[in-house]
């Protein structure tokens, strides 16, 4: 058993810990201060440091260096991803394309792709989104219906997508297209690089129960995209979207603990501030969630492992889905039940006179009900779960 | 990072379990279950679990032990509960560890290596205290040796009159113990008992995730093949969910007994936290999946003839034993809030 990290990485950490000192104003540490932003405004100073960041050698940790990335360790990436949480440091404006697109086209782009995408990328200067979902294929990617039809050395696009992260400030988007008129299911489907700066793209906001809009609808009306711009081969699309939805079990569940762990600190502080910490009930409640998010800490310290064996984790990927999106959600249901009647008040009446605004953290409890739907359902995890980890029939 | 066995931690569940399912199935869990009035306590069983050094694991080398930790302690624990094994191996081995770390050197020299080679039974209860009853000792009826809180600390307890008492849990004896004195075990402080303690109840923890684990795979095994409505029962999506639910959380109980092994063993910061998840976790889990060995069996699964009981009903004694859930839970907001 070593639980530990290398004198390197943790080198790495405190260099790190250090730009992220220096370089993270402190008037952004000011509750409510990216809520008090508006959305152009919060997307521009984020999309800049960003890219500071990037310039400083902190981006792309265990990316190749000839890709411009760091090199490093995956403990490196682990390290990285917990200090971004200590430091309550601003979310990142690129996720998908630096989760997901970057490593797949260093697997299979050309070697133009990877030259024109990988570098504007890791720099903020081009911001991916993902067309994956369509208000007829959600859980049901195969049911997806943008067609794209071959037209000299184009293809012309039209269809929808929703439920798009950044939508409305993304520059290009990776998409799922029909390009084989007439086919089924996952087979004639492409990969397309869509530029979103064109008439033919169409981006608009949908607002979310949290009344935030981080997510919109993308609409393709006779947009074009160059016959180059498939990523993988034509029509071989579905291939490629499973190969770039493996990286998604790159992201570390250590840091996500990290976030979470300090959710419960922020939670417990209200049941204090209450007296409903003496309450079994929700002490109970409390440590069943407790219990849970130590679960996710050691869950994430195996993946770790794995990773660093170099093992395939395969279909677990969606075990360690539910085993950090539902726990997450647990916690704020529990912070309604410590809020009792008052649970939809804007702000905490304090026992000793007085009160304080809990609208951010209304805010985390809404959008924790979308972390079990997106990136794969509960119920698909569930099934997954089941099929391919179980071998449970089909 | 490497959170996981080594190769030698591996190879020693190995081991164990080859033993259990080739020379002490459940057929021969069965026998022990339905001798009522036996001891509970085979002898072919404890020869091995002497010769294969199940016993030693934890006793140092300088006592004919193996001189490991409880990381490798809860790889035979959790083997033997997955075989749903009877005899009193978690007492003798915690009886040793009681020597361990609070008899003096006369002690050890006595006890350490009986322990260690089965030539002395031990058991080990934080229930009630000597002299008096203690209730429900694991194997009380067999043991040579009892270690038991007295008003100052522990004691080491022989020659003691033990009653059987009946419990549903037919692959475990339990005995009403009347204790006289016994021996001061002189390092028995306070931090000592809460230590082994903790031992017990990661040991406890780790039997329940491997009955878990086996509860889980041989309901997906039966669900794959038996056949209703025309398909297998395990195509269902009912069942599927809940499998893949119980699958989720024995993974996890799985983790928090090795972490929490560990975390005892290397002192860490956290460690009390560590074994209250464990057990809260691995209790949860033991009586979730063994609920549904049965349910997920049908009507078999509720008979006499079926093993889906041994699981189910070790996993309820254990689920309570050194705290259940609840009280694991209160130790954790305690902890936490």
């Amino acid at each position: 058993m070593d639980l530990t990290y290398t004198a390197a990485e943790e080198e790495f950490r405190s260099e790190l810990r250090s730009w992220l000192q220096a370089n993270i104003p402190d008037e952004w540490q000011r509750p409510n201060f990216w809520e008090s932003l508006d959305d152009d405004e919060s997307f521009r100073l984020r999309r800049d440091w960003e890219r500071d960041k990037a310039l400083a050698g902190f981006a792309g940790i265990q990316w190749p260096t000839e890709f411009g990335g760091r090199g490093g360790t995956p403990g490196m990436k682990a390290i990285y991803d917990v200090e971004m949480v200590l430091a309550n440091a601003p979310r990142s404006v690129n996720p998908l394309g630096l989760t997901f697109l970057a490593p797949t086209v260093m697997a299979i782009g050309t070697e133009q792709q990877k030259k024109d995408i990988i570098g504007p990328l890791l720099r903020s200067e081009v911001i991916w989104c993902q067309g994956f979902s369509e208000p007829g294929a959600g859980s049901d990617l195969a049911a997806l219906s943008t067609k794209g039809v071959r037209d000299g050395d184009d293809f012309v696009v039209n269809g929808q997508k929703v439920w798009t992260t950044n939508a409305v400030h993304g520059d290009k988007i990776f998409t799922m297209v029909r390009t084989t008129p007439g086919s089924e299911k996952h087979r004639g489907i492409s990969m397309l690089l869509i530029d979103m700066h064109q008439d033919g793209v169409d981006a608009r906001p949908l607002k979310q129960m949290s009344g935030a809009s981080e997510f919109g609808e993308v609409f393709f009306d006779d947009a074009r995209v160059p016959a180059t711009d498939v990523l993988g081969a034509v029509d071989d699309g579905w291939r490629t979207a499973m190969l770039l939805l493996s990286f998604e079990r790159g992201a570390s569940g250590i840091s996500q603990y990290t976030e979470f762990r300090r959710q419960y600190d922020e939670v417990v502080a209200v049941a204090k501030k209450l007296g409903r910490d003496k309450d079994p009930v929700i002490r109970g409640k409390l440590a069943r969630v407790l219990t849970d998010l130590e679960c996710l800490r050691l869950h994430a310290m195996h993946v770790q492992t794995e990773v660093e064996l170099g093992h395939d984790l395969g279909f677990e990927a969606s075990m360690t889905k539910l085993i950090w999106s539902e726990p997450s959600q647990d916690l704020w249901e529990v912070f309604d039940d410590i809020l009792g009647e008052d649970a939809t008040l804007s702000e905490l009446s304090l026992d000793s006179g007085g009160s304080e605004d809990i609208t951010a953290l209304h805010a985390q409890a809404m959008w924790s009900r979308s972390v079990t739907i997106w990136g794969g359902s509960s119920q698909v995890q569930r099934n997954v779960t089941a099929e391919r980890v179980l071998g449970l029939p089909r | 990072m490497f959170f996981a066995l080594t190769d030698d931690q591996r190879e020693f569940d190995g081991a164990v379990r080859s033993y259990l399912s080739e020379r002490f199935d459940l057929a021969a869990v069965r026998e022990v279950f339905e001798d009522v009035s036996g001891d509970g306590h085979p002898a072919s069983l404890w020869k091995a679990a002497a010769d294969q050094g199940w016993l030693a694991v934890t006793v140092p080398e300088d006592q004919e032990g193996l001189g490991l930790g409880l990381v490798e302690a809860q790889v035979i624990a959790r083997a033997l509960g997955a075989g749903a094994a009877p005899g009193p191996w978690r007492g003798t081995v915690l009886a040793a560890e009681a020597v361990r770390l609070a008899g003096s050197d006369e002690q050890k020299a006595a006890w350490l290596p009986r322990l260690a080679t089965g030539d002395a039974v031990g058991a080990f209860t934080l229930r009630g205290s000597a002299p008096g009853t203690l209730t429900a000792v694991e194997y009380g009826g067999v043991a040579d040796v009892v270690v038991a809180r007295s008003a100052d600390g522990l004691v080491l307890v022989t020659g003691a009159t033990a009653t059987p008492q009946g419990s549903y849990d037919g692959t475990t004896r339990l005995a009403s113990v009347e204790a006289g004195a016994g021996e001061a075990l002189p390092g028995a402080t306070a931090e000592v008992i809460a230590e082994l303690e903790a031992r017990a109840t990661v040991l406890v923890a780790a039997d329940l995730a491997g009955i878990a684990r086996e509860a889980v795979s041989r309901t997906v095994a039966y669900d794959k093949e038996r056949s209703q409505f025309g398909v297998p029962v395990g195509s269902f999506q009912a069942i599927k969910h809940a499998l893949a639910d119980l699958h989720v959380a024995v993974t996890l109980a799985e983790h928090a007994v090795l972490y929490a092994s560990y975390a005892v063993d290397a002192k860490l910061d956290g460690a009390d936290l560590a074994v209250a998840v464990a057990k809260a976790k691995a209790g949860d889990a033991a009586v979730a999946a063994t609920a549904a060995m049965i349910q997920y069996h049908g009507g078999i699964g509720y008979t006499w003839e079926h093993e889906a009981h041994f699981f189910y009903k070790r996993a309820k004694r254990l689920a309570g034993q050194y705290g259940d859930a609840d009280a694991q839970r209160e130790k954790i907001a305690t902890l936490t809030i």
